[in-house]
């Protein structure tokens, strides 16, 4: 896994966009960009060289679930690896976002110890598949 | 009764008073009176016509029921839940300043008296054995802050999670705004419907199909995971 990966977190609420990008530092993950909603988020991907989105579901503008969906539909995002890290905790919520295409669901609250572990699982699968 | 038919009226008075014709004109005053109170009870009748119909289309309207029924129940629960989450995060944060202060404290003076006999070492005022001990003591010290520097770091992290609350507190407080903003909305209609006015208000907002943080005792609808285990149960069965 590459830690200078360039990573961008999306989460309205500004709070959790910064404990995310401190417990991403806490794992040595430096290079991290935010924003506040899909909205934003999706023209920083689209131009953006991002190695890792990891996006909340519920924000006002776009939703996660709905930029998870408009990248995959982007023939230059679509195989973007992508943790969802949201309150959101419907079973069919769960399903529809890894019908959408996600690879890693976290709900919060949630621990430093499982961010780790959706991270590695995603890059173990990653590089396997690579 | 129109304006021409009540002139008639008077001017038949004038002519009836004029010529004395008592019973006449008191027939005429009668009359007046009557007309006058007919049109008053028909007014009278068609307001409470429209507050009745108002108030019965103002009962059929579901979402008031479900308002009172089940939405201003949730939203004693949702705040119930802010206070609970805001409590944890507190005490939680709490915690970890009470256990980090005495170790920056201690570090600190350790530090000092480290620092004065190491001046005292470089002015060559220690003799063998005070140097001995130094040397030991500072072995230990360097054991104890590498102990420390864990326990610093484990217990910032915690202050750091527990940042987390004023996310899901938010979006629990975003919907009892909603709430409280619809039932602004019914009040201002009801009083309109009152009040006689047609004037319509905008319906409020549809909610937002994302439903924030799960908050025990409230409605929702559908299954929610109980925990990240039960996430990573439900996705595995999807072939993640």
């Amino acid at each position: 896994m590459n830690k200078d990966m360039k990573i961008l977190i999306v989460d309205d609420f500004s709070t959790m966009r910064r404990i995310i990008k401190n417990l991403l530092r806490d794992l040595g993950f430096q290079n991290t960009q935010e924003a506040d909603d899909g909205q934003t988020a999706l023209p920083m991907l689209q131009n953006g060289s991002f190695e890792f989105l990891v996006t909340d579901w519920n924000m006002p503008g776009m939703q996660g679930i709905d930029l998870l969906k408009a990248v995959r539909a982007d023939p230059k995002l679509a195989t973007l690896p992508v943790l969802m890290v949201t309150a959101e905790s419907k079973r069919e919520q769960i399903i529809e976002a890894a019908q959408a295409g996600v690879n890693g669901y976290i709900v919060k609250p949630f621990t430093a110890q499982t961010l780790q572990e959706k991270i590695n699982k995603i890059f173990e699968r990653v590089a396997a598949t690579a | 009764m129109d304006n021409l038919a009540r002139l008639q009226i008077a001017r038949d008075l004038v002519t009836n008073l004029e010529a004395g014709e008592e019973c006449k004109a008191d027939e005429l005053i009668e009359l007046m009176s009557r007309n006058r109170e007919a049109s008053l009870f028909m007014e009278v009748g068609r307001l409470t016509r429209e507050l009745h119909e108002a108030l019965k289309n103002f009962q059929l309207d579901g979402k008031i029921a479900g308002i009172a029924q089940h939405e201003i129940p949730d939203a004693k629960q949702r705040l119930n839940y802010v206070i609970q989450k805001t409590e944890d995060a507190a005490n939680r944060t709490l915690n970890a300043v009470e256990a980090l202060l005495p170790i920056a404290g201690r570090m600190g003076e350790d530090a000092r008296s480290f620092a004065a006999d190491w001046s005292r070492f470089t002015r060559r005022e220690m003799d063998m054995n005070e140097f001995k001990a130094l040397s030991a003591r500072l072995a230990q010290f360097l054991e104890q802050v590498q102990a420390h520097s864990g326990t610093l770091q484990r217990s910032l992290s915690d202050v750091l999670i527990a940042q987390d609350f004023q996310d899901l507190t938010g979006q629990v407080i975003r919907r009892v705004i909603a709430l409280v903003t619809e039932v602004e909305g019914n009040l201002v209609r009801l009083i309109r419907c009152a009040g006689g006015s047609t004037a319509r208000i905008e319906e409020p907002e549809a909610a937002l199909c994302a439903e924030g943080p799960a908050v025990q005792g409230t409605a929702g609808s559908g299954a929610r995971v109980s925990g990240q285990d039960e996430v990573d149960d439900l996705l595995s069965s999807l072939g993640f």
